[in-house]
């Protein structure tokens, strides 16, 4: 278990930039998610602190050592490749032995840790196999399996999930938050699905554009996004954003207007929000409505609806061109093309011209 | 590629004849062959008079005795098998190590140096075989082991198969390798290398044969009998006793001197087969 410091760093490939000024540091034990779209530099950035990629500027620190110069065998990190990366011509116990070979480790010591890793992935009858013989799922388990063994001081998963079918995944998902509170490990997750990161990590990291957007627990992440960006990759179906004009309402907070008058209120006290030539009300679909024609906010057009079992999400278009979903009950009636009223009934979020959100300040 | 007995979209009437036309086929390669063994099982006085009796008996092994109380085809026999390990070996181990550098290491002018060794390959050998000449007399290295078997070393093609090769591996590989705390040397010996072995097979085998087949170049280095190759002593001995010895003693030398080939062709089969299917290259 190892604290873990990225110091400013950054990378470029040649004359490209990948990563800018990424700072970040990461508790002894913590579990983290770096979260964000396809090629904005997750996998880059987990390689730099394996020593896979070199680092351009900036340091990284393990424990108490300053490993960007040591060589990846060096710096007490286990890695799980996004397409395993087996040993193909090694069974399954040598895959796992491997890299203790490598430290010297004691025959009897080897034997005992692939033992016991195996047992606890489920793993043994595969030992004397080779991974061609294997399915993708057991795969990935020696795969984690071969990172167990080395007890290091830290773990990386490159999209380990994503070369499974959704059942298995779903399962490794659980399995693998299992095996985190048994190994008690500082781990860092790659990941562009926000459920994994969500389900799985302490905080995230949510990455675009060659920074780190936002870091912050699942719940501060969806609750209180930084920016549009964040408010949009992390919830699905994603949050709606209406432009707005802000005006004082009750208790000195900001009401968001809509282009025919309707507001609603929000939790944010006008005095504390900095002037801004254009606001966007963000709406995710819980918060959004369907009420009967007239009784609501203001009126709108359904577009489309999606029915998923559970609950129906229904896609509305307003007079003013705005267009944001609403989430209705299973049984819902709503159908394309009917007028309703659309209801504002849970927190909304305030976002200035640059795109930055403004939440009111967190209870203490 | 299905190994179905049937193809999709042919009848049974249209493999039957494909059938037999590769029946015919290998029936045409294979009759000069058992032509060749036919004639050294026979008598040569008898030969002399009809090689037709080929065809019935009586059939001897006198022809390989004479070949075997001749103790210099042991030497010519032993001097290709050394010549040709060697060689066999070299370009291995200079095709790996070289195709590794091409396919994994960053270095000014790796680019160029394969460009030139794509051009190697369009270098026949015939161009600069005076040129060898010279540069060996001048080195003294005619009628050594080394000059047998130092030319055949330069294996463009082997190179290029091995880059191949080593590019079709996954570099992630080497990364979890890397991880595991091998050094680059263990990677290479023991995560990647043991990896291409169906090429070092395909490779190992071609550069053998055509190493032991290889007439030209010994004839040229080997001047003194007892650095011959078998191919070269063989050809010596037909000139020599050709008049003496007779047809039947003559085919007896041909079948021993490819008999070690046609040994590797026998245990390699699969490889071979590969290697001219492609499949080796991917
Ligand atoms: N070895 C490389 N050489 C050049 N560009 C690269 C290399 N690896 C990644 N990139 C580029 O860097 C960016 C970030 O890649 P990556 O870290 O793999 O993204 P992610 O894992 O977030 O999908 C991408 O635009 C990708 O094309
Ligand atoms: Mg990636």
């Amino acid at each position: 278990m190892a604290r873990v410091r990225l110091d400013r760093l950054s990378k470029r490939f040649g004359a490209v930039p990948v990563l800018d000024d990424i700072s970040l540091d990461i508790a002894a034990g913590e579990f983290v998610a770096f979260l964000g779209p396809s090629g904005c530099g997750k996998s880059t950035l987990l390689r730099m602190i394996a020593g896979l990629e070199s680092v351009d500027a900036g340091q990284i620190h393990i424990g108490d050592r300053r490993v960007d110069q040591l060589p990846p065998g060096g710096r007490g990190v286990a890695m799980v490749f996004q397409h395993y990366a087996l040993y193909p011509h090694m069974t399954i116990f040598e895959n796992m032995a491997f890299g203790l070979r490598n430290a010297k480790v004691a025959k009897a010591e080897i034997e005992a840790r692939v033992a016991e890793a195996a047992r606890i992935l489920e793993i043994e009858r595969f030992l004397p196999s080779k991974p061609g013989q294997l399915s993708g799922g057991q795969r990935q388990r020696v795969a984690i399996g071969r990172a167990i063994v080395k007890k290091p001081d830290l773990f990386l998963f490159d999209e380990p999930l994503s070369n499974l079918d959704a059942a298995l995944r779903l399962r490794t998902r659980l399995e693998l938050a299992q095996l985190r509170r048994r190994l008690d490990a500082t781990m860092i997750l790659v990941t562009h699905d926000q459920v994994e990161a969500m389900t799985l990590a302490d905080r995230i990291v949510v990455m675009s554009d060659r920074r780190i957007q936002q870091i912050g627990t699942p719940m501060e992440i969806y609750a209180r996004p930084a920016n549009r960006f964040v408010a949009t990759f992390v919830g699905s179906p994603p949050m709606a954003f209406l432009d707005v004009t802000l005006n004082v309402g009750a208790d000195g907070l900001a009401r968001a207007a809509l282009a025919d008058g309707a507001g609603v209120q929000t939790a944010m006290p006008l005095a504390d929000l900095p002037s801004s030539p254009t606001w966007r009300l963000g709406v995710r679909p819980e918060a959004a409505k369907v009420v009967a024609p007239g009784t609501g906010l203001v009126d709108a057009k359904i577009a489309f609806v999606e029915r998923l079992g559970d609950r129906t999400l229904v896609h509305l278009r307003l007079a003013d061109g705005g267009a944001l979903t609403a989430e209705d009950a299973g049984t819902s009636r709503a159908a394309m093309d009917d007028i309703v009223g659309l209801a504002i009934d849970g927190p909304v979020h305030l976002f200035d011209a640059e795109d930055n959100a403004h939440h009111p300040r967190a209870p203490t | 590629m299905s190994g179905s007995a049937q193809p999709v979209g042919r009848s049974p009437w249209e493999a039957r004849a494909g059938f037999a036309v590769m029946v015919v086929l290998a029936l045409i390669m294979v009759l000069p062959l058992l032509w060749t063994l036919g004639l050294s099982l026979k008598a040569n006085n008898e030969l002399l008079r009809d090689t037709g009796s080929v065809f019935h008996g009586p059939y001897t092994l006198e022809n390989y005795g004479s070949i075997l109380r001749r103790a210099a085809v042991f030497r010519w026999l032993g001097n290709s098998l050394l010549v040709s390990l060697c060689t066999t070996l070299g370009v291995l181990t200079l095709s790996s190590l070289a195709g590794y550098g091409f396919a994994r290491l960053e270095f000014p002018g790796r680019r160029w140096l394969f460009a030139l060794v794509l051009f190697g390959l369009a270098v026949p050998e015939q161009s600069v075989i005076i040129t060898r000449h010279q540069m060996f007399s001048a080195l003294h290295l005619h009628n050594t082991y080394p000059g047998l078997f130092l030319p055949g070393l330069s294996a463009p093609f082997g190179v290029f198969l091995m880059t191949q090769y080593f590019k079709a591996i996954p570099v992630e590989l080497d990364e979890a390798a890397l991880l595991d705390g091998a050094s680059r040397l263990r990677v290479f010996w023991s995560v990647l290398l043991p990896l291409t072995l169906p090429a070092q097979a395909t490779l190992g085998i071609f550069t053998f044969l055509s190493s032991w087949n290889d007439y030209w170049w010994p004839l040229i280095s080997a001047t003194r009998s007892e650095m011959f190759t078998l191919t070269v002593g063989v050809a010596s001995s037909q000139i020599n006793f050709a008049q003496t010895s007779g047809l039947g003693f003559l085919m007896a030398q041909a079948v021993f001197a490819s008999a070690p080939i046609l040994a590797v062709y026998v245990v390699f089969q699969k490889y071979i087969v590969r290697a001219v299917s492609g499949a080796a290259v991917r």
